[in-house]
Order: C-alpha cells, then sequence, then structure tokens
C-alpha cells in the first residue's frame, strides 16, 4: 500500500494557498467595508463618520483607519453570554452555519481569470477560482445560499425570543419568496451563455463584447431586486428590523456569536455583488482588452483583470450602501406582493424573450447566417420597456399606504362592520 | 444457501432492536444500549458490502465514501429517534447534506447540488416554518411520543435487510464466491453523463429519452399547484373592507 505523497501533496498546495489568501482577503475586506459602510452613511447624513481611530498608542489618525482593528477587539473582548432559556446547541450552531454556508459560497467564485503561475504538477495557469471547472458553479451557488437560511431560522428559532422568532419566521418566508425571482434572473443569463459555469458566463461576455447588463436590463434589474432580498439589505432587511424587532433573529446574541452573524450578512452583500458583476457586467472584461480562447495571459493582464472585476464589484457594493440610506423599509405584505404579483411576472417575461431571441440566433446558425448582437439588445430594451410600464400600470398598488378610496366611499361601508366581519373571517 | 446471509439477518434484528430501543417511547433508558446496537447493526452491514471492492489502492477513496457515507446514515437514524422535531428536521438536513456528498463523490454533480437546492433549501426549510408555527408554545407530548414503535423499527430493518442483500447480489446468484468481484459495470449511458459538459447531457437525456417522465412529473405538479390554489381559495372568502391590497 505504497502512496505517491508527492504526486498528492503538490495538487493540494495550490487550493490551500488559495483558501488562506481567499479566507483573509474576505475577513479583512468584512471589516473595512463595515467602515466604508459607516462613512458613506455619514456623508449621506451629512456626518463626519469615524475618522479619529489610527494606529494605537500613537496620536496618527489614518482618517479612521484603524476602527475595524478596535471593532474586531472590542467584539473579542465582549462577554459572550448566553441567555438561559435558549436551546444551546442549536443556538451555538445557529452562527456557525450561517458563516460556514456564506463563505463556503466563495468557492465557486472567480476573483480575475487565471494567474500565469508554473506550478509542477498542474495543469496550465492558475485559475483564480478556489474550485475551477465546477459545472454546476451557478447551481452551487444557489444551494449554498440556501443553507444559509437555516442559520437565520435556527438563531431566530433556538433564542427562544418571540422577537428573534418573528425575525425567523419573516426571513425564511422572504428568502424562499424571493428565491424565485432570483433564480429566473440567473436562468436568463444561463440560457444566454449555455453554461452553468460562471467562468464560461464571463468568457461569453468578454467575446462579444456585449455584457448581459445591456441585452437583458428585465433581468439585470429583477436579479438586482431579488439580491437586495435575499442580502437582507435595507429596503427588504424585514428579519431584523431595529423598530419592530430589536434585532431580529439575533436579538439574544452577543459577542463573537453576533460577529459572525454580522461578518455572513455582510458577506452576502459581496456575494450578491460579485455575482451582478459576472453575470450582467462581464466580470473581469472591459473593452479594449485582449480577450479570446488563444491568448496568452501575462502578469500585467492579468493584475489587470483583476483590478477590472474588483473595481466593477466595489461599485456595485457602494451601489448597495447608498440605497440603504436611500429608501425606506417594506411593509411585508409590500414585500411578498412585490415578489410574487411583479418580480414573479417579469422575471417569467425576461427568461421567454431571452429563450426568443436565442432560438432565433439558433436557427439564424442553422440556415448559414449570423444573427446580428444588436438584435438581442433591441428585443431586450423594447422587452424591458414595455413590461415596466406594464407592471406599473396594472401590478397591484404594493407600495400604496393611502387608505383604499374606493372601498370606503362604498355605499355600504361602515368601518364597525368591516372590522366585525374581518373578525369573523378570522374565526372561521 | 451462502455465508453472507445469516449475518445479514442477524444485523437485520440487531438494527430493529436497537431502533426500537431508540425511539422516544416516553423512557430513555435504552437508549445508550439502543445506540450500540443500532452501530453494531450498521458496522456489520458496512462490512458486508465492503466486500464489494477489496482493491487495496483505493482505500482514500474508500475512506471518503465511508466517512459520507456513515454520516448520511447515523444522520437519518437520528432523524426518527430524536423526539424534539426541530432537532429531527436538522439531523434531516445533515443526512441530506451526506446524500448530497454522496453524489459529489460519484461525479454526479448536479444531481449533489440539485438536492441541496431542492430537499435542505425548500422541502425541510418548510418543515422548519411548519414546525415553527406549529408550536410556539412548547411541544405537546403526544408529539413528542413514536406510535407503533415496534413495528416501524422492524418494518425499516427488514427494508434494508432486503436492499443489503439484493446489493449483495444474492438473489440473482446466490453463490457469493463464483460472484465477480466488481458487480457494478458502468453502462454507457452513465459514462457519457458524467463526462465534460456533464448539465448539457444530463439536459440532452432528460429532454430527449425521458421526456414523457419529465412532462408527466411537470403535470403532476402543476395539479397538486392547482390543488393547493384551489384549497387556499376556498378558506379565504373575499373581504372587501379588510387590509388586503392585492
Amino acid at each position: 500500500m505504497s502512496i505517491d505523497w508527492q504526486s498528492l501533496m503538490v495538487p493540494l498546495i495550490v487550493p490551500v494557498v488559495k483558501i488562506a489568501v481567499l479566507l483573509f482577503a474576505l475577513m479583512t475586506a468584512a471589516a473595512y467595508l463595515v467602515l466604508l459602510e459607516r462613512w458613506i452613511a455619514a456623508w449621506v447624513q451629512d456626518r463626519l463618520g469615524p475618522n479619529r481611530v489610527g494606529i494605537p498608542l500613537t496620536k496618527i489618525k489614518m482618517f479612521g483607519l484603524g476602527q475595524p482593528l478596535a471593532d474586531g477587539l472590542k467584539f473579542i473582548f465582549k462577554e459572550e453570554y448566553t441567555p438561559a432559556h435558549v436551546d444551546k446547541a442549536l443556538y451555538i450552531l445557529a452562527p456557525v452555519v450561517i458563516l460556514s454556508a456564506a463563505l463556503a459560497i466563495f468557492a465557486v467564485i472567480p476573483f480575475g481569470d487565471v494567474l500565469p503561475i508554473e506550478v509542477p504538477g498542474v495543469e496550465g495557469p492558475i485559475a483564480m477560482v478556489e474550485a475551477p471547472g465546477v459545472d454546476v458553479g451557478m447551481i452551487y451557488v444557489f444551494a449554498m445560499s440556501s443553507i444559509a437560511v437555516y442559520g437565520v431560522i435556527l438563531g431566530g428559532w433556538a433564542s427562544n425570543n418571540k422577537y428573534s422568532f418573528l425575525g425567523g419566521l419573516r426571513s425564511s418566508a422572504q428568502l424562499i419568496a424571493y428565491e424565485i425571482p432570483l433564480g429566473l434572473g440567473i436562468l436568463g443569463v444561463v440560457l444566454a451563455a449555455g453554461s452553468l459555469r460562471l467562468e464560461e458566463i464571463i468568457n461569453g461576455q468578454a467575446a462579444s463584447g456585449q455584457w448581459n447588463a445591456f441585452s437583458q436590463p428585465l433581468g439585470l434589474m429583477v436579479f438586482l431586486i431579488a439580491s437586495f432580498a435575499e442580502a437582507a439589505r435595507l429596503p427588504f432587511d424585514l428579519p431584523e428590523c431595529e423598530q419592530e424587532l430589536i434585532g431580529g433573529y439575533h436579538t439574544e446574541y452577543a459577542g463573537m456569536k453576533l460577529l459572525l452573524f454580522l461578518i455572513a450578512e455582510f458577506l452576502h452583500m459581496v456575494v450578491a455583488a460579485f455575482l451582478i458583476v459576472i453575470l450582467f457586467f462581464g466580470g473581469w472584461h472591459f473593452w479594449g482588452m485582449e480577450v479570446g480562447p488563444d491568448v496568452t495571459v501575462t502578469w500585467p493582464m492579468a493584475i489587470v483583470r483583476i483590478a477590472v472585476l474588483l473595481a466593477k464589484v466595489m461599485a456595485v457594493i457602494v451601489f448597495f450602501m447608498l440605497v440603504r440610506w436611500s429608501w425606506p423599509r417594506f411593509r411585508f405584505d409590500q414585500l411578498m406582493n412585490l415578489a410574487w404579483k411583479v418580480m414573479l411576472p417579469l422575471g417569467i417575461v425576461n427568461l421567454i424573450a431571452v429563450a426568443c431571441v436565442v432560438e432565433f440566433a439558433h436557427v439564424r446558425e442553422l440556415e448559414g447566417g449570423v444573427a446580428s448582437p444588436w438584435i438581442a439588445v433591441g428585443v431586450g430594451w423594447v422587452v424591458a420597456l414595455v413590461a415596466w410600464f406594464l407592471a406599473g400600470r396594472y401590478a397591484p398598488l404594493h407600495t400604496d399606504n393611502r387608505p383604499r378610496l374606493e372601498v370606503l366611499r362604498a355605499p355600504d361601508f361602515e368601518p364597525e362592520t368591516a372590522l366585525a366581519r374581518q373578525r369573523e373571517a378570522a374565526l372561521r | 444457501m451462502n455465508e453472507a446471509l445469516p449475518s445479514v439477518a442477524v444485523a437485520t434484528v440487531l438494527l430493529a432492536l436497537g431502533l426500537w430501543m431508540m425511539l422516544p417511547r416516553g423512557t430513555t433508558t435504552w437508549r445508550g444500549v439502543g445506540a450500540l446496537t443500532t452501530l453494531a447493526a450498521l458496522c456489520i452491514f458496512a462490512w458486508l458490502s465492503s466486500h464489494l471492492d477489496p482493491s487495496e489502492e483505493a482505500w482514500l477513496g474508500d475512506a471518503v465514501f465511508f466517512t459520507l457515507a456513515g454520516v448520511t446514515v447515523i444522520a437519518a437514524v437520528c432523524t426518527v429517534t430524536f423526539s424534539n422535531p426541530g432537532y429531527s428536521a436538522i439531523w434531516f438536513g445533515l443526512s441530506l447534506l451526506g446524500t448530497a456528498g454522496l453524489f459529489l463523490f460519484q461525479g454526479a454533480q448536479f444531481l449533489g447540488v440539485a438536492t441541496i437546492v431542492v430537499y435542505a433549501g425548500a422541502i425541510l426549510v418548510t418543515f422548519l416554518f411548519v414546525l415553527m408555527l406549529a408550536q410556539p408554545k412548547g411541544e405537546s407530548a403526544y408529539d413528542r411520543l413514536s406510535w407503533g414503535a415496534g413495528l416501524a423499527a422492524l418494518s425499516g430493518a427488514v427494508v434494508v435487510g432486503i436492499l443489503v442483500l439484493s446489493i449483495l447480489g444474492i438473489f440473482q446468484n446466490p453463490d457469493v464466491a463464483s460472484r465477480p468481484r466488481a458487480p457494478f459495470e458502468l453502462p454507457e449511458l452513465k459514462t457519457e453523463i458524467l463526462a465534460d459538459q456533464h448539465v448539457a447531457h444530463l439536459g440532452a437525456q432528460l429532454f430527449s429519452k425521458y421526456l414523457v417522465a419529465v412532462e408527466v412529473a411537470g403535470t403532476l405538479l402543476l395539479v397538486a399547484l392547482v390543488g393547493a390554489v384551489a384549497i387556499a381559495e376556498r378558506i379565504k372568502k373575499p373581504d372587501r373592507g379588510g387590509q388586503s391590497h392585492g
């Protein structure tokens, strides 16, 4: 039973190094994104924001860049208080589940194209993905984000607190509801690219030079809104809204366990930003770059690609943070109406339009001709505008808070009888 | 007869006994003994099926397989033997993750990930949702007991025993000694699906060879959906003065 340890170890080193670099980068990024969010919040609200903490034990301030370190230390030294009334095993399990699921998503997310390093025992240049060649990358992202729901539900349930419980209930309903428009938005892109691999989706957009955002604006809108809801960012942060539920599902958590929840939430936002960039904004592609399967990637090219991708992701994250201070929170029935009565039909319309365009191109190809890529753009925008207009005109008034006048002015309407009828209906 | 049959029979009896002792029957006295008995039965089954592939070079793959399989089976046993339904659901989730791992280990990426998306991501979350709604004030005693524990344990164990027997190929070829060492020859079809572009091949198979099955399954789901809507509509009466914005 002799094992060739050397041939076993060398291919192992590459992923291990990748995972280590990625973990370090993600944790640091999460800490500094919190600082960025506080800066943006301060800017929007015309405040100064955190600008004091610099290098410890000196007077150097460095615009407050030491703040994440201080925040982290504070979290670590906080008392780790476990209330007596919680279900202890599940209470501890919940933050672990949510963080590990959030980190596991990054296994298939490309952080650039490839690095031209020669490693003995590994073929070709190193792909900037932890798990290259996963044929079901997109579904894997979906699967892992659906595992993350467990952290929320378990946290809410194990805490044995009504606020936590309501937060958990809301979040499970919300995440299940918005998974459908999210999936429909993804399906359009997958149909156009013909592959579930994130790398292939980027390569397709780079080859044609036409990002999916141009040819599928409706899909982009649906996916963007659904990913806000999946990441529970502000217009959709019902699971943990402070004014109603104290802290929602993590009300009973403190110290490092709370920190795990908060990091996981930030990572969900980062994942959403990466997916938006990869699926709709061409990933590492920018016009004027050399692309194609036969182009050998050199070091400068690799670095430019990583920089372009990260710059785009950063822009989307800043957009997420600006939206947080621009939109008020939905009510829960508005949130559900938006998911099922607006986003779901719009997603289906986009999917059908993309399917028609793809099929048209396919038929043209069979006939020997080539379908102009501008057809996809034209169809996409016409469909998006018409569908958006129709949704705005005929969809139920899910954002309307005014009393319904036609109900109040109905001849037989009396508030007391209406209440009684409602109560009767509830009893039945 | 052959030498595998008595061991399968013993393991089946042990499994039934162990499961019966572990099931929530209102007493926890025999749970530890039951756990040990069940574990012994599972070990016998594992030992029997490990004879399928005795090649020593594959020990690393075997280790991964048996770890995943162990997680799956033990989590499944815990699913049925825990009295707290919430814990049962979590164990079920772990069992599903183990199953998905087994699929991935065999190269069936799509099946593995789809198991997580469909079962863990949608169905089990709905279970938890219902559990949370059903018992916000704690658990009732009658929900925490297993009804007909003896019959349930026995039928489960017998099914496992028969499955192991059929996997060992005893029904086709009672003589174990003359059985070929590798009973599972990979058919052409399977290798084609497992090749590169795995999902594309799978989709092509589903929508050509298995089209009727896919369509029937889809129709069945549609019928269930329409039925659910019909039931929900009957309960909900139209109220004009209500809060509904729909």
